[in-house]
């Protein structure tokens, strides 16, 4: 039921809205399917970044990608919850760690899912920053990578989205933006400080070449 | 179905043929291209035979949402007006107190083109350079961020003019009345405008190439010479005496209109070039292979539109 509601949302009425009304260019996400899992690590300026890249996944796969989101912001009230949780398939984890209780720690919440067999979609600057700057990266993405190192990561890079609908104004004007996606990659690295420079430089690349 | 789809321009010989007209340039285009790089492989045509192929989607797409149905065809254009404003004002470097703003103005586009298609023709011409352009600031005031606001106001102002305006003049061509032992109507007119005004643009565009020494405004555009202009200006006015069963008008009116687009084409074409070159970029988006942006294709006609409609409504209406 989820899969089929998810599908007609994002494969159909959203991407015919993000390329038509909007203005979104995508570039092709067909590669992922020859993934097993991923996660797709992006940079975050809009509330329509969540909403561009699920609508860019080919359908197919839709429904087996969480985007991560922030519990304080969007599981407000439990029907608040229920909601993204369904209309978006959100995974909701709250901002810092929790030792004491393990099964609320963000990081083992990433974990399981990807355990579970879902893909994940993670901002890792956090919280929607200024158009076309970048802030620095959380390390909660290199913790999870280190932990699974078989599951790759994607880097996506939106331009333009922040101009869509900014932070600070939730009116959508239509805008030329572009979201395109690097290569598939494996970590080599074992320390997260490493891992999460080598993500900024994905970034910087592919802000490059748009 | 016979609401959506109207075939009578079948029985419309005058149409008819500037459709056979068109598709066989084409046609010839391809071959000669194909024959070229044939004979000449070191010849490079990547480009021309990108330009060719967007030229077949967009001929096709104009036949189909112009010739054969009206109503689709307001809409057409309307989206085409919608395509261009978002791509220049996306450029343009707006500050996050206009967004308000320059959420009206795309409002502005649909109220334009059903005034176009009601055919009220006070309020269509004085819709956008009266109404949005005393509004607009307006509601850019209201924001109070009076920094950069000179620049906000005019940039919208103008992107409006561009993008909305001249090419809204387009749709209203199909709104204007019927004239007696006029058989073509708006629909001779539109295509008669778009096929001039892209054949002036392909002329100039050859001219120069072809005998192009002597550059006319190298700042702007340093591909554009004078060879390629007069050319461009007599071979177009040629072509439109020819297709003067398209419109009502006469022997020395059809030469004078044919020049006008000939040469209010190049000054959209040129204009647009200056807007590009101050912002630093080459063409508007790549929306269209081998061409650029919307806008880059239909920078003339929003020019030659407004010209056009208004010596033709002026002589026959």
């Amino acid at each position: 039921m989820q899969k089929l509601v998810l599908n007609i949302i994002y494969s159909f009425l959203l991407r015919g809205f993000l390329k038509i009304i909007v203005g979104v260019k995508f570039s092709k996400a067909d590669f992922l399917l020859e993934e097993e899992q991923f996660i797709i690590v992006a940079n975050h300026n809009s509330h329509l970044d969540t909403m561009t890249i699920l609508a860019s996944l080919p359908s197919k796969i839709t429904h087996k990608v969480k985007p991560v989101a922030a519990a304080d912001h969007f599981g407000k009230t439990k029907l608040k919850e229920k909601l993204t949780n369904f209309f978006v398939n959100t995974l909701l984890i709250q901002r810092k760690r929790d030792k004491e209780n393990p099964e609320n720690d963000p990081i083992n919440k990433m974990i399981k899912t990807l355990d579970d067999g879902y893909s994940l979609l993670i901002f890792p600057e956090g919280t929607r920053g200024e158009p076309e700057i970048s802030q620095p990266l959380k390390p909660g993405v290199a913790l999870v990578l280190l932990s699974r190192p078989k599951v790759k990561y994607v880097p996506a890079y939106m331009k333009g989205m922040g101009k869509a609908m900014p932070k600070s104004d939730n009116l959508i004007l239509p805008y030329n933006s572009t979201l395109i996606y690097g290569e598939p990659t494996s970590i080599e690295n074992v320390e997260s400080e490493k891992i999460l420079s080598q993500i900024q430089r994905d970034f910087i690349d592919l802000s490059n070449k748009l | 179905m016979e609401n959506i789809f109207r075939f009578d321009f079948v029985e419309n010989n005058d149409l008819l043929i500037v459709v056979g007209l068109i598709f066989s340039i084409l046609v010839f285009a391809t071959l000669l291209f194909f024959i070229v790089g044939k004979i000449k492989p070191s010849a490079n045509l990547t480009e021309l035979k990108a330009r060719t192929k967007s030229w077949w989607m967009m001929a096709t797409l104009f036949v189909v949402a112009t010739i054969i149905n009206t109503k689709i065809s307001y809409i057409a254009i309307g989206m085409l007006s919608f395509i261009a404003f978002r791509e220049l004002y996306s450029v343009l470097a707006f500050r996050d107190a206009d967004r308000r703003a320059i959420f009206w103005a795309f409002i502005a586009i649909p109220i334009q083109y059903y005034l176009a298609y009601i055919g009220w023709y006070g309020a269509f011409i004085i819709f956008i350079p009266v109404v949005m352009f005393l509004f607009l600031p307006l509601r850019i005031v209201l924001k109070g961020d009076t920094n950069g606001i000179i620049k906000s106001i005019s940039s919208l102002h103008w992107t409006l003019m561009l993008t909305v305006f001249g090419i809204s003049h387009m749709a209203y061509l199909l709104s204007l009345p019927e004239i007696d032992g006029f058989k073509s109507g708006g629909r001779g007119l539109l295509l008669f405008l778009v096929f001039l005004t892209e054949i002036n643009d392909v002329l100039q565009f050859t001219w120069g190439k072809l005998f192009g020494r002597h550059k006319i405004i190298p700042k702007i555009s340093p591909n554009k010479t004078w060879e390629g202009f007069l050319g461009g200006l007599i071979s177009t006015t040629i072509v439109g005496y020819f297709l003067a069963f398209l419109t009502p008008l006469s022997g020395f009116q059809i030469v004078f209109v044919s020049f006008m687009i000939a040469f209010s084409g190049f000054v959209g074409d040129i204009v647009m070039s200056s807007i590009k070159r101050d912002i630093g970029i080459k063409d508007m988006g790549n929306t269209i292979p081998g061409h650029g942006g919307v806008l880059d294709r239909i920078d003339s006609l929003a020019y030659t539109a407004p010209v056009f409609f208004h010596i033709v409504y002026y002589i026959a209406y």
